[in-house]
């Protein structure tokens, strides 16, 4: 179902920025708002939110209007049904933990269909409720965050670099929970980065702001294997592939997964058979060959076409696009190696990925 | 031991019923104005800001002078309590509860105005993400919060108007039994050369002051998180 | 328990106690005033802070001739007490230091009668350290006296008759350094009586009090300075009460000639309806 969720037409200056933000995101699914620091995308989310009450504009959510400068109308923040996870968690102190997380339930009716016990068990809260939040580890903190808001019955979520302010074990415990809980998600929610990876792991769609402007918007797969990103977001690049574990070698600790166009072995990190993964190949760790090489320690290769070949950020380099099967992906090679192999839009050619290139 | 009279405990006891009255009006009154003060983007602010300090600024004796004037049948608020058919202020005890009120006012307003700003936007921000609106994150995540303004601010208004002598006497009259206090009391002692009874006087209303500021301070928690 | 409860407790607890202690105030109140008996007459007097031990002994004498009245007397600055009654003090009858402020109540219309001169203030040398007793004001400009403390000129009517003096006997100039100001007369004695001034130009009223105030004095020849013709007046709430003309007429029959004089007061002409 893509009916629309979120309209925005908004213009607003922060700083010397003038920033445009006009998207459309559908009803459901995380779209990532990407970009390098100081593009604005904290601010397009605090302006989306209501916090900020200087964008002029119209600001549409199904069915009901938050926005519309021309007729005046701006719906303050506690009136939309938004859920907001901050970079740094503005947990109340002077509440429990069991206190914060039902601050908004409570308000919100104590709805049922939220299914508060399962989702403090799946957030692994449960052994926290009655701690202070001063005595809580900084991931402990941000999963009170996300589960309060949560709890809110929010109609659409905002995260704001939620994973940033968090070492890294807290990082990647948070983000697997956070894939896990994604595969349940019903609602829309934009998720605010400059991590390639978080995105590569939780959005379905991208949205790329540069600059205070929006670059590109779309499926992650299409934005991202794009020939035509800005410098600042060139390290970005790469394809982003979903597939299926069709097997695990236990002794070597690897997975196999069967993706649309060919078939990747990644270090397993407990994956299980059926499952649906994704991994981001970057661009940067993608060789390609004229024929399929048989004495590489690269374990992963693919069949690709040639789509198209584009500049890089240094005049060394060049971004070759290319397809398999459903996937794109993207090679970075030096423009001499594309001269000595010739390299053509429409020629078959050979990728290779290592696989320690790949997974967590 | 020297004894005192029925009107110095008279005196005793209007001043604890003063520093009591106006400190409670004043804990009313003073966290929406510190509040305002704390939130808004207004450009009254600071303009406001510097009239809530003014009592500071001015002697008493003159605020006093001020307060009697305006309370008084030619004042605005004296014409005002004559058109609502009220008593006349001056030299009454309500209208030493008004002038103490201004009086104290900086002493409850600031303490509570720090506290407020204290606690950042953030938590605001995210109340209202949760469905707060501005009255429910007042009260239940502003006021949890700057709870030890609110303790500080008791304290020292309660404490200042104790002290209070200039305002009171010009707006009260030192009328005894009605509107002479303590410190006025202390004082006509001294005035009049009797020391002893200036003494006991006074110390029994640092004692019991003393008494009272240190169970409010059982209010204020040690530190955040714990009480 | 937890940490909100416990606040919780403490607040309830602060407040009961807290009401009690409202409640026993004003049960206090109540008392006293039951004490009162309930026709007893009421007369409430303003009056200059240096005319106290004067109109003690004169409030004092009142009473024992008539006990059914309750006399209460409040001691104040002449200025600020005038302040108020133009603001509407429920004063009866104002003892000024002067005469200035007590005419300027009759002409903006705020007293009940003519001001009528109760005393003649008289200024003397005092000290508690040295022996004045035969000290002339034009010794004082001699530096063996510290610092000379007269009430302020530019609002007590004492101090300006003080200043009157010292430029009289030609040593306003030399002792400029040396002074220090009183907010009133009484303040100016009271930096005399703690030893921060060596020597104060006071009301001579204060010296005659000799239970209070030690020390040496000698009289200011009131040729020196303005004569100090301290009225007083009926405001118009007393002008209405059979009682405060009464103690008005005291104040100015023999009885009370012989406590002024007694107190170091020069006297008026003989007594006039206020």
């Amino acid at each position: 179902m893509h009916e629309i969720g979120l309209e925005a037409g908004l213009r607003f200056t922060r700083g010397h920025l003038p920033i445009a933000f006009e998207a459309r995101l559908p009803a459901r699914g995380i779209t990532a708002l990407f970009g390098a620091s100081g593009a604005g995308k904290s601010s397009c989310l605090r302006v989306i939110a209501g916090l900020d009450r200087d964008a002029q504009g119209t600001l549409r959510f199904g069915t009901e209007v938050w926005q519309d400068s021309p007729h005046g109308v701006f719906v303050p923040t506690h009136r939309r049904r938004v859920g907001l996870v901050q970079q740094e968690p503005a947990l109340f102190d002077h509440l429990s933990v069991l206190g914060n997380l039902d601050y908004g339930f409570r308000r919100a009716g104590r709805p049922v269909h939220l299914q508060r016990e399962a989702l403090i068990d799946a957030f692994g809260l449960g052994g926290l409720l009655q701690r202070r939040p001063a005595t809580l580890s900084g991931g402990e903190r941000q999963r009170v965050a996300i589960v309060r808001a949560l709890l809110s019955d929010p109609a659409l979520l905002l995260f704001d670099e939620p994973l940033s302010a968090l070492d890294d074990r807290a990082r990647s415990e948070l983000l697997g929970v956070l894939e896990r809980w994604h595969a349940t998600l019903e609602l829309p929610a934009i998720w605010v980065s400059h991590a390639i990876d978080e995105v590569a792991r939780l959005a379905d769609r991208v949205i790329l702001l540069d600059a205070g402007k929006i670059i590109a918007q779309g499926s992650l797969q299409d934005t991202l294997t794009r020939l035509d990103l800005p410098p600042a977001l060139q390290e970005a690049a790469g394809a982003v592939i979903e597939g299926v574990v069709a097997s695990i070698d236990a002794q070597a600790h690897l997975a196999e997964l069967h993706c649309d166009g060919g078939t990747l072995w990644l270090p397993n990190d407990g994956a299980r058979i059926g499952a649906r993964l994704r991994t981001r190949i970057a661009a940067r760790d993608v060789s390609l060959h004229l024929a399929p090489a048989t004495h590489s320690s690269a374990l992963n290769q693919w069949r690709c076409t040639i789509l198209a070949i584009g500049e890089a950020s240094h005049p060394a380099h060049c971004m070759v696009q290319l397809r398999a099967g459903e996937n794109r992906l993207l090679a970075r090679i030096t423009r001499r190696s594309r001269q000595t192999l010739g390299l053509q839009p429409g020629m078959t050619i050979w990728a290779q990925v290592k696989a320690v290139a790949l997974g967590g | 031991m020297p004894r005192l009279d029925s009107q110095d405990w008279q005196a005793f006891a209007l001043t604890l019923q003063l520093a009591g009255v106006s400190t409670v009006l004043l804990l009313g009154f003073g966290p929406p104005l510190a509040w305002w003060l704390a939130t808004t983007a207004s450009r009254w602010r600071k303009l406001v800001g510097a009239l809530v300090a003014m009592p500071l600024v001015l002697p008493p004796t003159v605020l006093g002078f001020y307060l009697l004037s305006w309370m008084g049948p030619q004042g605005f608020i004296g014409k005002l309590t004559a058109a609502l058919d009220m008593a006349a202020l001056p030299f009454s005890f309500r209208g030493l509860v008004l002038a103490s009120m201004l009086y104290s006012l900086p002493f409850v307003v600031q303490p509570l105005q720090n506290a407020f700003e204290a606690i950042g936007k953030r938590p605001l921000e995210a109340a209202a993400s949760l469905r707060a609106g501005p009255l429910d994150r007042f009260f239940s995540i502003a006021v949890p919060l700057a709870w030890p303004g609110f303790v500080s601010a008791a304290i020292l208004g309660f404490a200042h108007t104790v002290g209070e002598f200039g305002v009171a006497l010009m707006v009260g009259g030192n009328i005894p039994g009605q509107t002479r206090v303590a410190s006025m009391a202390i004082y006509d002692r001294v005035e009049a050369g009797q020391m002893s009874q200036a003494h006991v006087l006074s110390l029994l209303l640092v004692v019991f002051s003393f008494a009272a500021l240190l169970a409010m301070s059982y209010l204020r928690p040690r530190n955040r998180g714990d009480a | 328990m937890s940490a909100m409860r416990v606040m919780r407790r403490k607040i309830w607890l602060l407040a009961s106690l807290a009401l009690v202690a409202l409640a026993l105030c004003s049960w206090l109140q109540q008392a006293q005033q039951l004490h009162q008996p309930q026709n007893q007459e009421r007369l409430l007097v303003a009056s200059a802070a240096d005319f106290r031990p004067a109109l003690d002994e004169l409030r004092d004498d009142f009473q024992r001739r008539r006990p059914d009245v309750a006399v209460d007397v409040v001691y104040g600055a002449s200025g600020k007490l005038s302040s108020q009654i133009e603001q509407g003090a429920p004063f009866d009858i104002f003892f000024s230091a002067d005469s200035d402020y007590p005419q300027r109540l009759f002409d903006h219309g705020h007293a009940g009668g003519q001001p009528v001169t109760y005393a003649i203030g008289r200024l003397a040398i005092w000290s508690t350290s040295h022996d004045v007793g035969h000290v002339d004001i034009a010794d004082l400009a001699k530096p063996e006296f510290g610092r000379i403390a007269i009430a302020n000129p530019q609002h007590a009517p004492y101090g300006k008759r003080a200043e009157q003096a010292l430029r009289a006997a030609g040593v306003w100039e030399q002792v400029q350094q040396r002074l220090v100001f009183g907010d009133n007369v009484t303040h100016a004695a009271q930096f005399v009586r703690s030893g921060n001034a060596d020597i104060g130009i006071i009301a001579t009223s204060f010296t005659s009090d000799g239970s209070t105030w030690k020390g040496s004095h000698a009289e200011v020849p009131p040729s020196l300075h303005e004569p100090l013709r301290q009225s007083f007046v009926l405001t118009r709430t007393g002008a209405d009460k059979a009682i405060a003309r009464e103690f008005a007429a005291h104040v100015q029959g023999e009885a009370a000639r012989a406590i002024l004089q007694r107190h170091g007061f020069g006297l008026p002409e003989t007594a006039k309806e206020p």
